[in-house]
Order: C-alpha cells, then sequence, then structure tokens
C-alpha cells in the first residue's frame, strides 16, 4: 500500500544519531494529536529509532495543524 | 490535581448554553443594531442617518439615491412631508435637531440620479387606479415602480394640472418636477376621463382596482376601508382617506403592499412585517456632543455643514470601551448569537473558539452597556461549556494552569505566625504579587505582623482565579476545596487580600471574612518607609475591584496620605478596563492582549499607579512607568519585567527564605549535579514561547539518563528532546566542561512515534 505522508524530510547525512554512533535516515513516522494520526517521513535513527522533528516544522506545520485540531 | 487534555477530537457531546429564551432575552439587550430616532419616526422608513452621513461627504448622489428608495415623487414629498423625524432627533434635547427635510430637499437639487433601468420584469396583474389625487398619485407611482401595469384615469387634462390638484400649496418648480416624474414614470394615464365612470366601464378589465377615497365614496357612499391594508374587502377595491402629503404617501406604501398580496391571492393583511414609524430601543451617549444650532441650508456646502451636525446616533458604548470588541470588529448582539452558534456545532471547525477565549471577562461592557450586557459572563459560561462537552483545547490556558498548580504546589506555603497557634488574620497576596514583587510581598508581612495584634498567618498561592478564567470549574472546586482546607487548618482566620481579584474570588467563599490590604492599611496607616512617587501619576483601578466601591475609594484615599498626586483619567472606577491579563487573555491571544494594554495606557501620559501586581507587570512592558501602591507603601521595587522562569523563581525563592528566616525550616534544593548556562537571545527566545528553564533542566536530565540526543553537522550544536506531560520540548545545546550551554529551545504538543 502506497503510504500518503503528511511531511518528508531527508537528512542527508548531516545528522548523527549521539547514542547510536550512525548517521540518521529518511524514515517512517507518526504525528498524533488528540486522537489522531499523520504518517510523515522524518529523520530516524536505523538503530534505536529516535524521530527528529526540526525546529521550522515543529514551530510551522506541525504548529498550525495543533491549531487546527484543537479547534475541531 | 491534574489537567487533563482532551481525549479526542472525535467527541460529538453537546449541551446547549442558553434556552433559546434566554438567549433572545439575553440578545434583546443589545441595542446596537435598533434604528436611530429619525430612521424609527418615519413611517417610509428613510435611513435618515445614512443619508446625512452621505451628504456629510458630499455624496449627494447617494444621497438622493436613498431618498428616491423611499417615494417615486421626491420633490412632491419633501416639500410637503411633515417631518416627524425632526422632532425626534436626538440633537433636539441639547439643542436643534437636524434639518432633515432640507437636506431631503439638497440631495434632490445636488445629487443626480442614476438611471438603473429596473430589473424587474413586468408582472401581468393589471391594475386600473381611479381619480387623481396625492393618494392615487403616489400609489400609481409605487405600483409602476413594482412594475404592475398601471392605468390611472383622472379627471385632469395632464400632467402639470393634476400636480396642480394635488399640491397647490407648492412652487411651481415643484409641481413642474411632479410632472415630469409622472411622465417619466410607466404608466398609462387617461386625462379627462370621469373616474366614476370609468371605473363602471372599464374596472372588469383589470385584475385589481383603486380609486382615489373620494372617488370610492362616490361609488359606494357606505363604504369604510381597512385602513391598516388600505383595502375595502367587500368592494374588491383599494382605497382609503389619507391625510396630507406623508400620510399619502405612507397610505400609498400600505396600498401598494396590498396590492401586492392581492396579485398573489392572498388576503392583505398577510405577512406585511412591520410597517410604519417605530419605537426604537437605541441609547445614544452624548457624552462630549456639544450643543449646536441649525445651519440654514443655501447650497451644497452649507448642507454639508449642516450634516455634519449629525452624530451618527447608533449605541457602541462598550466597543469604545474595550479593545476586545475593537479587535473583532464586533458587537455584544452578534458575538452571542455566534459563540452560541459555535457551542453548537459537534464536529468541524469552531471558528469562535478564539474570541471566546480572548475575552478577559472584565466585566466593562456590563458597566458601560445602558442595559448592562455582560459579555464576559457570555464568554464565561462558554469556556465551561466547552470543558463540559470536552471541547476546550487545553493549549491555550495549560500553561497558565500549570502555573497555578506551580503555585498551590511547589511554591505553596501556609504557615499561622511563629509563636501562635490561632490567628486572627492571614494575609494573602496572590501569586502575582509573590511572582513579580516577592521583596514588596515580604516587607508587606512583615509590616503586618509588626504592627497588627493577634497574629498573621501566612498563605502564599493562587486563589483560583486562574482555573476559574480558563473554565475549568472542576479544578476551581478542588482549588476552592483545598484553599478551605488550608484556612480552616489556621482556624479560618480573617483573610487580607493583597489583590483585588483573589478579594473578590474570596469572597465567593462563604463563610470568610476578608479584607484588603489596602482597608488595613487605611485602619493602621502607613509605615515610616512610604513615600509618594516623584510625578503625578494616573491611576488605573484593577478589573477585579469592578463592583468593590470600598476597594476603591480605599486605594485612592491610601495615595492621598502616601502624598500621591493622582491625575483622573477617563473609564476611571468602575468603568476601568482590564490590563489584557484579565480572562487570560494574556495567555490565549498576546494580539488582543497587547492592544488591551495599549488602551489602558492611551488614558494618560504619566506613570501609571495601580494596585494589581498584573496591571503593574503589563504597564511596564509597554514600557511605561509603573507602580504598585504598594510598592510605595514599602519602599521597595517589584522586578522589573520578569521573565516566565523569573516569576517561578521568586514564587520559590520566596517561600524558601521566608521558612527558613521565620519558621526555622530548611528546605532542601536538589542538586542538579551539572550547570546551564544560556547563549545570548536564548532565554529571551524561551520566554517568547512559553518554555521554563526546569523544562529545558527536566529535558538535559532525561538525556543524561539516556543518553538520547542527535549532532546536527550544519550547526555544530546537538538536539535532544523529551515528553513532559502534554508537550515535547526540544533542547539545541554545546556540552561544555561541567554541564551545557543552550542556544534554544521550542516545543510542540503532537506526539511524534515510530512507524512500520
Ligand atoms: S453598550 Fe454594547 S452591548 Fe450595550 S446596547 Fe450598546 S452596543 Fe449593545
Ligand atoms: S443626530 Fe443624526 S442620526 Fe441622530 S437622530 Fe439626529 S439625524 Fe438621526
Ligand atoms: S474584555 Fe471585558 S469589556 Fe470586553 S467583552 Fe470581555 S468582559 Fe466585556
Ligand atoms: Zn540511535
Amino acid at each position: 500500500m502506497a503510504d500518503k505522508n503528511y511531511y518528508t524530510i531527508d537528512p542527508e547525512g548531516k545528522l548523527t544519531c549521539m547514542k547510536c554512533r550512525c548517521a540518521l535516515e529518511k524514515g517512517k513516522a507518526k504525528f498524533l494529536y488528540l486522537d489522531n494520526g499523520f504518517p510523515v517521513e522524518l529523520p530516524v535513527c536505523p538503530q534505536c529509532g529516535f524521530v527528529y522533528v526540526p525546529e521550522e516544522l515543529a514551530l510551522g506545520k506541525v504548529l498550525s495543524v495543533e491549531k487546527a485540531l484543537e479547534d475541531k | 490535581m491534574k489537567i487533563e487534555e482532551r481525549a479526542s477530537t472525535h467527541v460529538y457531546r453537546q449541551k446547549r448554553m442558553f434556552t433559546k429564551e434566554e438567549l433572545e432575552a439575553r440578545e434583546r439587550l443589545c441595542v446596537h443594531e435598533q434604528p436611530p430616532y429619525c430612521n424609527a419616526a418615519c413611517p417610509l422608513k428613510l435611513d435618515v442617518k445614512t443619508m446625512t452621513a452621505a451628504i456629510a461627504g458630499g455624496d449627494f448622489d447617494k444621497a438622493l439615491g436613498l431618498y428616491e428608495k423611499i417615494t417615486p415623487f421626491p420633490h412632491l414629498l419633501s416639500a410637503g412631508c411633515e417631518a416627524p423625524c425632526e422632532g425626534k432627533c436626538k440633537l433636539c434635547s441639547l439643542g436643534e435637531g437636524i434639518a432633515i427635510r432640507e437636506l431631503e430637499r439638497a440631495a434632490i437639487a445636488y445629487g443626480s440620479r442614476t438611471r438603473s433601468r429596473s430589473l424587474l420584469r413586468k408582472k401581468n396583474t393589471k391594475i386600473g387606479i381611479f381619480g387623481g389625487d396625492l393618494f392615487t398619485l403616489f400609489l400609481a407611482g409605487e405600483l409602476a415602480k413594482k412594475r404592475y401595469p398601471v392605468s390611472l384615469f383622472c379627471s385632469q387634462t395632464d400632467g402639470d394640472a393634476l400636480a396642480a390638484s394635488c399640491a397647490p400649496d407648492f412652487s411651481e418648480a415643484v409641481r413642474t418636477a411632479t410632472a415630469r416624474t409622472l411622465s417619466n414614470l410607466d404608466i398609462e394615464v387617461f386625462w379627462n376621463t370621469d373616474p366614476s365612470q370609468a371605473y363602471r366601464q372599464h374596472s372588469c378589465q383589470f385584475d385589481l382596482t383603486a380609486a382615489a377615497f373620494s372617488v370610492a365614496r362616490q361609488l359606494f357612499p357606505e363604504i369604510v376601508p381597512d385602513e391598516a391594508v388600505m383595502v375595502s374587502r367587500e368592494h374588491h377595491l383599494i382605497t382609503g382617506p389619507t391625510q396630507g402629503v406623508l400620510g399619502a404617501a405612507f397610505g400609498a406604501k400600505k396600498a401598494a403592499l396590498s396590492a401586492d398580496r392581492l396579485a398573489q391571492h392572498l388576503d392583505p393583511s398577510n405577512t406585511r412585517g412591520e410597517e410604519g414609524s417605530v419605537e426604537t430601543r437605541l441609547y445614544t451617549d452624548l457624552e462630549g456632543v456639544l450643543p449646536s444650532l441649525r445651519i440654514a441650508v443655501s447650497g451644497p456646502d452649507s448642507a454639508k455643514a449642516e450634516a455634519l451636525r449629525c452624530i451618527q446616533c447608533q449605541c457602541d458604548v462598550c466597543i469604545r470601551g474595550c479593545a476586545y470588541l475593537r479587535h473583532y470588529q464586533t458587537f455584544p448582539r452578534l458575538l452571542t448569537r455566534e459563540i452560541y452558534n459555535n457551542v453548537s456545532i459537534i464536529m468541524g471547525d469552531h471558528m469562535m473558539n478564539k474570541p471566546i477565549n480572548a475575552c478577559s471577562l472584565c466585566g466593562q461592557c456590563s458597566v458601560l452597556c445602558p442595559n448592562g450586557y455582560d459579555m464576559g459572563e457570555i464568554c464565561h459560561i462558554a469556556r465551561q461549556n466547552m470543558v463540559t462537552t470536552g471541547k476546550m483545547p487545553l493549549a491555550p490556558h495549560e500553561f497558565a494552569l500549570m502555573d497555578m498548580l506551580f503555585s498551590n504546589e511547589e511554591a505553596f506555603l501556609c504557615r499561622p505566625q511563629p509563636g501562635h497557634q490561632q490567628c486572627r488574620y492571614v494575609f494573602f497576596p496572590g501569586c502575582q504579587a509573590a511572582a513579580i514583587a516577592p521583596a514588596t510581598v515580604r516587607a508587606a508581612y512583615l509590616d503586618l505582623c509588626r504592627r497588627l495584634e493577634g497574629g498573621i498567618a501566612l498563605i502564599l498561592g493562587c486563589c483560583g482565579a486562574i482555573c476559574d478564567w480558563a473554565g475549568r470549574y472542576e479544578l476551581y472546586d478542588q482549588t476552592a476545596a483545598f484553599l478551605d482546607n488550608a484556612l480552616a487548618q489556621l482556624g479560618n482566620p480573617k483573610i487580607i487580600a493583597g489583590c483585588p481579584t483573589c478579594k473578590k474570588e474570596l469572597s465567593s467563599h462563604p463563610g470568610l471574612e476578608i479584607a484588603g490590604i489596602w482597608e488595613i492599611l487605611e485602619q493602621i496607616g502607613l509605615p515610616e518607609k512610604a513615600h509618594p512617587p516623584a510625578r503625578p501619576v494616573a491611576l488605573h483601578d484593577a478589573c477585579g475591584a469592578r463592583g468593590d466601591p470600598r476597594t476603591q475609594r480605599s486605594i485612592r484615599t491610601l495615595a492621598q496620605k502616601l502624598g500621591c498626586h493622582v491625575v483622573d483619567t477617563p473609564y476611571s472606577g468602575d468603568q476601568s478596563p482590564c490590563c489584557g491579563y484579565g480572562g487570560l487573555t494574556q495567555y490565549t491571544n498576546r494580539e488582543v492582549a497587547k492592544k488591551m494594554t495599549e488602551a489602558c495606557l492611551e488614558r494618560s501620559d504619566l506613570p501609571y499607579l495601580s494596585y494589581c501586581m498584573a496591571c503593574r507587570d503589563r504597564f511596564a512592558r509597554e514600557g511605561r512607568e509603573s507602580m504598585h501602591l504598594l510598592e510605595l507603601v514599602y519602599g521597595t521595587s517589584a522586578d522589573h519585567c520578569p521573565d516566565i522562569s523569573a516569576k517561578r523563581f521568586n514564587r520559590l525563592r520566596l517561600k524558601q527564605e521566608l521558612l527558613k528566616e521565620y519558621w526555622h525550616e530548611e528546605v532542601d534544593t536538589v542538586q542538579l549535579g551539572f550547570t546551564i548556562r544560556y547563549a545570548p537571545g536564548a532565554e529571551a527566545l524561551m520566554d517568547e514561547r512559553m518554555i521554563l528553564k526546569s523544562d529545558v533542566i527536566a529535558v538535559l536530565q532525561h538525556l543524561r539518563s539516556t543518553g538520547e540526543a542527535i549532532a546536527d553537522a550544519d550547526t555544530g550544536l546537538c538536539i535532544t528532546r523529551a515528553r513532559l506531560g502534554n508537550v515535547t520540548f526540544w533542547v539545541k545545546y554545546q556540552e561544555t566542561e561541567d554541564g551545557y550551554l543552550v542556544f534554544s529551545a521550542y516545543s510542540h504538543r503532537m506526539n511524534v512515534v515510530n512507524r512500520q
């Protein structure tokens, strides 16, 4: 089944997991809020699964979706 | 106590805010949309106010357009109208009312018609009118404008003769203009005919017939038409007696509406709506309006000048006072309806959540409004309703609610005065006082201990206003019970409140005696250190003291005793606006809160003297020299614009220091085991984003126990995160020898998880 992703960010090898000492990769993640879910692709550590939400994403798209959901 | 996020957006619960009757009763109080006095008095419903506004702006064409809406014969009507509007003009109560008829004439003289062809299709119902008088002339015009095929039978020889017989007293110009208007209307006129005879011969050719009343009486001497609708049902005839020019014009209007009903085979009394002049409930504040006399209208300029005297009557007293209503460009009746509808939405977007949460619940409107409209109460009920149905998002209020829990848990203090089992008093300075001015709180407490007999206990905490404002009534009840319990342990002493809002909130607890510290100081006098400000000051009354004349008076007395030179400002006392903190506006809508603060400060250029610490803080943040009365009384200064972390730190440190110094209780402070420093700008950024230093500490502690972080090669910074309650906090940092250097922090409420 083809996934619909609301957002995709490729770490392009610039991010390293400090715990596992390996590069983050584009991986599958999901945002959950007030009983709603949104599949996304974000930088994820292939070993420990750390999902990175960059500042611009948190203060931009994520915030606006939060606000929209809060008033549902 | 716990604060819970709403579980799901897919819970479809609903509860009505008001019954229909209650909603309507509330809405009725607002007279904003009631017609102005002049409009209401006009049976033809001329929009006088808009017309004068148009003339005042030099737009005579628009003014004429408005006037032509009410009559097919503007010259005739304006020449002869008895103008009941003029006597009702609000300005009559001050000086002379607006010369409305002169302005109508000016509109006709200086405006030009926009000849728009009627878009209406010609109707099928053929109407015959018998007899030429004022009533039938107006009626023919009204019906032609409605696009009925109209035939008029009259004894006069031509239009000039008809106009002359209708309006013998008017000028040649009026008569000529009237004849010209008639010839331009789509009316088939049969001159030189005997109307009664014509009726007998031709009435059967028409679907509807109308007649001058004199003709009707010739035809049917016993005729008694229903004057309310200008119809004789018995004779199937539209007719009726009228008096004067306005009477004829109004009779013709009623008759034309009856024609509409009859053409649809309905009873003429059917669904006519409100006709004629009405009683208006409008209220217009005349404060600041100077009496003036009429300006004789002799040309466009003098017409403009006369129109400019019109004060455009409307009720907007609450709007002028409230920055929130101005921000949303609305007025209470409309806003109430929108809020009511919003609350009734089961599924989908709730567009009014923001306005509901942006009102400061200050009650200023209820004082300003001539009918006591309390928009704040309605917003408060709406918030509670949303909490009940699970529709209230936590996000706008969570920070404030957590801050209240901090005040009543970690930073809470409740102790009798050392050496006293039972105390006669308890000092309750309020959470904001301890957060913003800890030194002042300390000085006040020591002073009270020194100068009052019977023991003074101390409670550092929040009165519960925060959760009350947020509409969290369960939390409020818990908080009230918690405080009642603390007070009971002290033996229910008399409360000395340091904040007017605390005084108000705690007054609602049954069985408690309460006074403001200002009232106590008024009795026991000022301490030695008290000193007046160097300059005159503007006194800002707290919205928490609305409806509390005792507090307002006492503050003024104290200020006077202090030697303050207090300058009066508009909207003082009960009418005072909110500083932007009340109702949690500061948290839910910074833009509106800022406008509220600015509106408060617009009243004077002087330094502001207040008696609520939140007001004091907000005014200082807007750059105004600002002082709390207790700062002057105790010669102590509040902190200058403490950030959110400092406000917490102040509360905690005050508690710890007082515990140590007066109750000799040691509080173990947790040693972090590492240091945190902040890069330039980081703390301001965190304050702006409502991220506390304690949040950053918790994230870094999480990092130390899990080692979870990433390194960003582009910036050379490390980034870590932790989920704390309903929020994920991210911290960008560099490791230092003994800890961390924090560059930035951000947060989001969404939870992020892995997915297969
Ligand atoms: S003061 Fe405000 S709420 Fe009251 S009648 Fe006027 S517009 Fe309506
Ligand atoms: S002041 Fe203007 S709006 Fe008010 S009653 Fe007079 S004409 Fe009408
Ligand atoms: S902010 Fe105050 S004055 Fe304005 S609507 Fe709300 S309660 Fe009324
Ligand atoms: Zn990893």
